[in-house]
């Protein structure tokens, strides 16, 4: 690729629209504009965002004048459409938003908020290029599916839908998994009453008949290298091994059954007709159920089982008592819980059993005699009932995810990486605000990884320096963001699908294979034109490293969320595996010597920005600055401004990729140039994170948990930096925040070093 | 279908419930239950009731045949419906009361109660007049309990009949009846051998 000099060519477009005219006064920006920020070309209208006014950009644009357009208007979160379409780089100060719907109109503090505003998003423009692919692009866009379940089927079909080529990797010498044995399905159609007939073996004939996919049997991955667009893995049969190239993997394992002391204990496999609820299953497909007259049906209450069932054995529980009441409506079916959860439409299969004569009983079952006498505590009544004349007892069981290979033996080093990302190092306290004590957290977590680490060894047998597994959480489930991106693992290009991700019935796992696949295929073509994957769909921008200055100090490697940079083995250096990065810039945040950057988005850019927020500020007024994760916080603060929630005139406010991207440069120079306080706002760490980057927040609260020593050292006080988690719908809370953050300040006194 | 009825001797027999559903009017709605408690809370006179409907249902379930039948609950009922009004599952309380009163009564658990009483003779007036007389039901009812208490408990109601009649609530003199008696005798015995053929 030809580097060829980037001649900066900057236009400022004054919008009006909205009330913006008649809060500020826009000849006076228009003079600070062509005045002290240097840029010439300046235009007004009312609406910027309107055919006429995207045509007056699109014709700068297209003349050659202009390659830059700096549009201050609404706030960059809104009309992002309309502004990409123009043909060139668009930088955006928000006018509307964060400024004249949370300030007085016509004030000197308003004008000054968005002077300085337009001021930041000239100089963002100054410090950028357009970013171009880093690569040719070019890669497989062949889907890879672990596991011939009813997930990984329906993840395949679905994908061969979009006409991707599909193979199937299925470790058992059939299709359909668990799924293909059941009798009856949950219901999942209106009016979710009746046991629905199995999908299962009509999903088989339509992938055995479907070209686009191959089914490879006894066949398990032995081997992934590589990333998006370029996962090189060995697949392993009876026979040998062999390499292919596969764009994506949509990971659908599966589960196993879970039975834990507790269940045991009502004698399953001892006495005879207690059975479990997988067993059941078999009984009703074989239809060797004649002589059962009163059948129970035993929940148990343990804490366990309801994490591996997650109200799916109720379901399940539900479907077999009315299977049999269907069969023969002389049987009486007893439901014994302790807690029973049927949520979502399954509420109507629930009374559909009740009106079918199903027993629904809460108590806990004491003991099962060798006559299959139930003795059970009925807490409603306060008695101990003995159930006796029962034929069949069904014991609900739950599902373990297989989020390793139980088959293989464990690695000392996967065993290692699997602690790690369970044990949530992300410190859950803000600095100088409520401080957890570290190292009894750190145990805590500890002593809770240990115990459920699970067994067995890696799936895929990644080639990654952060390990060979799958990340997984608690329990064993495979990672996930679990509110917004269910299928995204901190693998970029693996997604996991299905059981292996939390307890779910049949049915949720097809809707999850359906979700996972279309990531996967996003992912492939994504990867394919050199474009990051989610949550930056789209982005070419790109770190680059300056290697000349580089201290090998391993900080971005060990960092990175998700394994997207390796040290080269013969010179240490950091290298990228390019399709494996989403782009976050935590490698950015990381680097000590801020030598890692993007064309867009680099340390000195936004250093210059921060600078640039305070260079006209006069010595008597404070200055805030406020670093907010553009995801969640910047449009919490958009929102305030929607709501009209009066906020201090004295922020300026720079949107981040994500808090893990704030280096400590930034803040050094904020405090330097002037701000009496920084507040950095980022999503919420720790192992129910909803950090878009997983692990970015946690990181950068680590990082500023240090910023105090500085700060001493500066002879400043410590409260002058904090940092808070905001979650997207937290307006209010962000809006009292900086409020009550401004305030502290005023107490605190303003930068002893301002105006130096 | 037919079930067995269940026998009295266990103290606990499942195949009650099962009775219950299939024979007792409204039994088949018993089952949607949910145990939330609104009938028992609803009931104005729950107090007086030995296990009100919720633990009642509970008990049906748990196949406490006897304990169910002999409860003063099922004949404390007054009818007045607050709880079918207010059941958030439609179940039809008061009928399966009066339900397991009939079968109660038929099985031949000897009533604790003076409402079993009351219900008699109430029924008995209907079946000779068609009506409830005001003066013969409660009359018959005081003297049940023998002469001395009858006399007690009629001179103590005496006070409330005075302003009945003064009020033209009370009517004096011979009881009345409907037209068509015969008639109504004839719906009763048809009503009995329906009954009769159920069981």
């Amino acid at each position: 690729m030809s580097e060829e000099v980037f001649e900066h060519k900057p236009a400022a477009y004054l919008c009006g629209g909205c009330g913006i005219k008649d809060a500020l006064d826009m000849d006076a920006l228009e003079t600070a504009i062509t005045g002290g920020m240097m840029v010439s070309n300046v235009k007004q209208s009312d609406a910027f965002c309107s055919g006429k006014g995207l045509e007056t950009i699109k014709s700068d644009m297209k003349s050659g004048d202009v390659n830059q357009a700096i549009v201050a208007g609404c706030s960059p979160r809104v009309m992002v459409q309309e502004f990409n379409e123009v043909g060139g780089q668009v930088f955006r100060a928000n006018m509307r938003e964060q400024v004249i719907w949370q300030q007085p109109a016509n004030n000197e503090d308003t004008q000054a908020l968005a002077t300085d505003n337009m001021r930041m998003a000239i100089t963002q423009a100054r410090k950028s290029e357009p970013p171009q692919a880093h690569w040719d692009g070019a890669t497989s866009l062949k889907l890879l599916v672990v596991g011939g379940g009813i997930t990984g089927l329906t993840a395949a079909r679905e994908a061969s839908k979009t006409g991707a080529q599909v193979v199937i990797v299925e470790k058992t010498d059939k299709l359909g998994g668990w799924a293909g044995k059941w009798s009856k399905f949950i219901p999942e159609n209106a009016p979710y009453r009746e046991p629905e007939d199995n999908p299962v073996p009509a999903l088989i004939a339509e992938v055995e008949n479907d070209d686009n996919i191959t089914v490879l049997f006894d066949t398990i991955v032995d081997r992934t290298e590589g990333g998006p667009g370029e996962f090189s893995c060995r697949l392993k049969n009876g026979s040998g091994t062999n390499w292919d190239i596969y764009g994506a993997v949509v990971l659908a394992t599966g589960w196993r059954p879970y039975t834990s002391e507790d269940q045991k204990k009502f004698g399953i496999g001892e006495t005879d007709g207690v059975v479990t609820d997988i067993e059941m299953e078999e009984k009703l497909s074989s239809g060797d159920l004649k002589d059962v007259k009163n059948i129970i049906f035993i929940i148990p209450g343990d804490s366990d089982r309801m994490v591996y069932s997650s109200g799916v054995s109720d379901k399940v529980a539900i479907k077999q008592a009315l299977q049999m009441t269907q069969a023969d409506p002389d049987v009486m079916a007893y439901i014994i819980h302790e807690d029973f959860r049927s949520h979502g439409l399954a509420e109507e299969f629930y009374r559909h059993a009740q009106e079918k004569g199903v027993i629904f009983q809460r108590g806990e079952v004491k003991s099962i005699s060798s006559d299959r006498t139930v003795t059970v505590d009925d807490e409603l009544l306060g008695l101990e009932i003995p159930m006796s004349g029962i034929d069949l007892v069904v014991v609900s069981t739950g599902m373990v995810p297989n989020s390793t290979n139980i088959d293989l033996e464990a690695t000392e080093r996967g065993a290692d990486q699997l602690k790690s990302d369970i044990n949530p190092v992300a410190p859950i306290f803000t600095v100088n605000g409520t401080q957890v004590d570290e190292d009894l957290a750190e145990t805590a977590a500890d002593a809770e990884a240990e115990e459920t680490i699970p067994e067995g060894g890696p799936l895929l047998n990644l080639q990654y320096r952060q390990g060979p597994h799958v990340p997984v959480l608690a329990n064993g489930f495979a990672d996930s963001h679990y509110i917004c991106f269910p299928y995204e693992t901190r693998r970029s290009g693996i997604y996991t699908a299905g059981p292996v991700r939390r307890a779910m019935t049949a049915s949720e796992a097809i809707n999850d294979a359906q979700g996972a696949v279309l990531k996967a295929i996003q992912a492939m073509r994504q990867a394919n034109e050199a474009k990051a994957v989610h949550p930056r769909a789209g982005d070419l921008s790109f770190p680059e490293f300056g290697l000349d200055i580089c201290t090998k100090c391993r900080r971005c490697t060990v960092e990175c969320p998700f394994g997207a940079i390796d040290e080269d083995p013969e010179t240490d250096y950091p290298v990228v595996n390019p399709t494996r990065c989403r782009r976050c810039g935590t490698c950015m945040g990381a680097c000590p010597v801020s030598t890692i950057s993007f064309k867009n988005y680099n340390p000195a850019q936004v250093s210059d920005m921060v600078a640039a927020g305070t260079e006209e500020c006069p010595p008597d007024k404070p200055r805030i600055l406020v670093l907010a994760c553009e995801n969640d916080a910047y449009p919490a603060m958009d929102m305030a401004g929607i709501n009209r929630l009066e906020a201090s005139p004295y922020m300026r406010v720079i949107p981040v990729r994500c808090l893990g991207s704030v280096t400590l440069l930034w803040v050094k120079t904020a405090l330097e140039k002037g701000y009496d306080g920084i507040m950095l706002l980022g999503c919420k760490s720790g192992d129910d994170y909803q950090c878009h980057f997983v692990k970015g927040s946690g990181i950068a609260q680590e990082r500023m948990s240090k910023v105090g020593d500085t700060l001493r050292s500066m002879m400043m006080e410590e409260e002058r930096v904090q940092v808070n988690e905001i979650a997207i719908a937290d307006s209010e809370r962000v809006t009292q925040i900086l409020n009550n953050f401004g305030k502290q300040i005023e107490d605190i006194g303003l930068n002893p070093f301002k105006g130096f | 279908m037919t079930v067995p009825m269940p026998t009295s001797s266990r103290k606990y027999d499942l195949n009650f419930a099962r009775w219950v559903r299939d024979n007792v009017a409204g039994g088949d709605k018993m089952n949607m239950c949910m145990q939330c408690g609104t009938c028992s809370g609803s009931c104005p006179i729950g107090t007086e009731m030995e296990d009100g409907p919720r633990k009642l249902f509970m008990m049906i379930r748990a196949g406490m045949k006897e304990e169910v039948l002999s409860s003063n609950s099922v004949w404390e009922c007054t009818s007045c419906y607050r709880c079918v009004v207010r059941c958030p599952r439609g179940v039809p309380v008061t009928y399966l009361m009066q339900g397991l009163a009939a079968l109660a009564s038929k099985e031949g658990y000897a009533p604790k109660v003076e409402n079993n009483y009351f219900s008699r003779y109430f029924w008995k007036s209907v079946e000779l007049t068609g009506k409830t007389d005001e003066r013969l039901v409660p009359t018959a009812y005081f003297f049940s309990f023998g002469l001395i208490e009858g006399i007690k408990r009629s001179l103590g109601n005496l006070k409330i009949a005075f302003n009945m009649a003064k009020a033209g609530r009370m009517h004096i003199g011979l009881p009345h009846r409907i037209k068509d008696t015969k008639g109504l005798k004839a719906i009763l015995a048809k009503a009995a051998q329906i009954e009769d053929q159920k069981s």
